[in-house]
């Protein structure tokens, strides 16, 4: 019943008039810049944070979080009709939804991804509601000691499950921790790494790391793989009308997967990615035709889809609780927030309880306008794909600059970002994942003034981290998501 | 003497970051009262982090994602201009550009100007739709951020 009179108080929040708007703006933005090839939710979330600038933080987080979910749900447009994946979360719908575009069924392909996110979204934010508050009110009881170290959880969780090299993956987070405390040390006052330079001395802003690592440097790379011009043919969408019987086989694996993207999303790590494939791979052992997934079965295009959106509802439940981010995506997310003055963790559900109701009843409105614009607007909205790729790419770089001088008005600031832009295109040439490096830079100086205030806490004794139970075990999962991929390539290479 | 493999080169390079870094953590001074952690420490565990990361990296071989894709052979034919990285290094100047002239030009014209002539240059050719496009959207932008957000931005010589 609380749950449900607190849902009502974030409708009433929701459905003000200007915050309809910011929906559907947002799932708009969102749909369009997620289905273009290259550009994933990170650079659709830094793009649009200077829209936030001066909003209210349950307005501006209702965009962003439009813009998150938005992206994943358009991912899937060009994964089906190009078979060029927008999000790394729809690369498993590709998988059968481009052998059913090439069959003349991409209406029917994308019609299913639709329903199957929608309802995808719809499922997991009725878990977001019931398990949000229950782990707000334990993490109530998180003094510095564990919070440091569910912090190094997320870090090591993102590194380790990420596709590329461990090292890449620590050396990226530790460079993004570097990052993260040059400044004024704010407990001390105590410049560091400021190169003497007055510009530096606030540190610098995320926004500026964020764009240029994930977006200019996309930008770069398009333009390194012939971006200049080459377009590629998209197959046309036909019919997309679902006939009773589709609609029968396909309501399980998007019931089944919703579920468990939902929990996958949760957990540190582990975003709409490892959902959609877990997802997938779920569907494939379980189906009778599991031998035909890989050639257009339906079901392979429903199990990632609900998966990937139940997933990216599932990520807001650390990102808004803890206050700790569990992926590159809502680590963009909470530093939009923070800009917006807001800190979120277990008391922002009693001191901000509008900017989380407001937003998880705005998810309700976000999911039907997006069942809107992806099935009968689709025809539409895919011509966006057509949008020619040079002007594309010059109007990216232009989103990109306006957004860093928009909030800092410091040119310095501008050729940091391109900086970034193509310290980004190295890290991608060369196999550095980005993810733990903006996650890191989050989450870097909130980390050390935990550590801090716990060993002010405990005069100075390092043993607190493992003194106190919860911490303990945080650490101990922590360590055992690094050893173990080791462990496993270790036993591979001895057995091959 | 052996070839030293791309990890090996970047490790190189980031042991010197890392020998740079912990130089600098050295340095930061002291806070006047005792504390149990000063604002060395991190900085310090960092910078030995990195360090022992940069061994790590030297010691592990590359695998295919490590190494850049061979790039278009098409396309390295093309005049020197239009060549991939050519491209990249074009865009990085003229970005560069657009950051300095940005206040004393102002957002409008460099803006339009950046729009415009990087499409041109990646291959766009039909010039009034690039231009009316280009014209557009910074128009839209600085109208939404002067008007409705309260962001200033640079007039420059422009009276608007």
């Amino acid at each position: 019943m609380e749950a449900f009179n607190n849902l009502m108080y974030g409708f009433g929040i929701a459905l003000e008039p200007i915050n309809i708007l910011y929906v559907f703006a947002g799932v708009f933005a969102g749909t369009v810049i997620g289905m273009l090839p290259g550009l994933g939710p990170i650079s659709a979330l830094a793009l649009m944070i200077p829209l936030t600038f001066g909003m209210e933080p349950s307005s501006g987080l209702i965009l962003m979080a439009g813009v998150y979910y938005g992206a994943i749900f358009g991912g899937s447009t060009s994964s089906i009709l190009l078979n060029a994946p927008g999000v790394a979360g729809t690369v498993a719908t590709s998988f059968d939804g481009y052998p059913l575009a090439k069959q003349g069924q991409a209406g029917k392909a994308l019609a299913i991804a639709a329903y199957a996110s929608f309802i995808g979204g719809t499922v997991s934010i009725i878990f977001l509601m019931l398990v949000a508050p229950l782990l707000g009110r334990v993490a109530v009881s998180f003094g510095p000691a564990e919070y440091f170290s569910l912090m190094v959880l997320g870090l090591t969780a993102v590194v380790s499950l990420s596709d590329k090299s461990l090292v890449k993956g620590l050396i990226a987070a530790v460079v993004g921790v570097m990052i993260s405390i040059m400044g004024i040390d704010l407990q001390t006052g105590t410049e560091r790494f400021t190169f003497g330079t007055a510009h530096l001395l606030d540190g610098i802003e995320f926004l500026v790391v964020a764009l240029g690592i994930f977006a200019l440097a996309e930008v770069f790379y398009m333009l390194l793989k012939g971006g200049g011009g080459k377009e590629q043919p998209r197959n046309a969408i036909g019919s997309l009308k679902l006939s009773k019987q589709e609609i029968r086989q396909i309501a399980p694996p998007v019931g089944r997967s919703s579920i468990l993207g939902f929990f996958t999303g949760v957990l540190p790590g582990a975003g709409a990615t490892i959902g959609s494939f877990l997802g997938y791979s779920m569907e494939k052992r379980l189906a009778k035709d599991g031998d035909t997934f890989g050639k257009g079965n339906i079901k392979g295009v429903a199990a990632p889809e609900s998966a990937n959106n139940a997933a990216c509802t599932g990520s807001f439940v650390p990102l808004l609780t803890l206050g700790v981010p569990g992926s590159g995506s809502t680590a963009v997310l909470l530093g939009a927030l923070l800009v917006m003055g807001v800190s979120p963790g277990p008391a922002m559900l009693v001191d901000r309880p509008d900017v989380f109701w407001g937003v998880v009843a705005s998810m309700y409105l976000g999911n039907i306008f997006l069942l809107v614009l992806n099935l009968p607007l689709i025809p539409l909205i895919a011509k966006i794909l057509d949008l020619p790729r040079p002007l594309l790419l010059a109007l990216i770089l232009i989103f990109c600059m306006i957004g860093v001088y928009g909030m800092s008005f410091s040119v310095f600031d501008l050729l940091l970002l391109l900086g970034f832009g193509l310290l980004g295109l190295g890290m991608r040439l060369f196999g550095f994942p980005a993810a733990p490096l903006i996650l890191a830079l989050i989450l870097g100086d909130i980390m050390e003034e935990s550590m801090r205030r716990a060993l002010q806490i405990s005069g100075g004794d390092w043993s607190i981290f493992i003194d106190k139970p919860i911490s303990m075990w945080l650490l101990i999962i922590a360590a055992l998501s690094l050893v173990l991929p080791l462990a496993k390539k270790v036993m591979v290479k001895a057995r091959g | 003497m052996t070839r030293l493999n791309s990890n090996q080169v970047i490790a190189l390079l980031l042991a010197v970051v890392s020998v740079g870094y912990l130089a600098m953590a050295w340095q930061i001074p002291a806070f006047p009262l005792p504390r149990p952690i000063d604002s060395d420490l991190f900085p310090k565990v960092l910078g030995f982090m990195l360090l022992g990361l940069s061994v790590l990296l030297f010691l592990e071989k590359p695998q295919a994602q490590d190494v850049p894709e061979e790039l278009d052979p098409e396309e390295q034919q093309l005049p020197l201009l239009l060549r991939p990285w050519t491209r990249v290094v074009i865009t990085a100047l003229a970005l560069a550009a657009y950051a300095l002239l940005l206040v004393p030009v102002g957002f409008v014209l460099t803006s339009v100007a950046l729009v415009f002539g990087l499409a041109a240059y990646y291959g766009y050719r039909r010039h009034w739709i690039n231009f009316a496009t280009a014209l557009g959207v910074v128009l839209g932008l600085y109208l939404t951020m002067t008007r409705i957000m309260g962001v200033y931005l640079p007039t420059g010589v422009l009276p608007i």
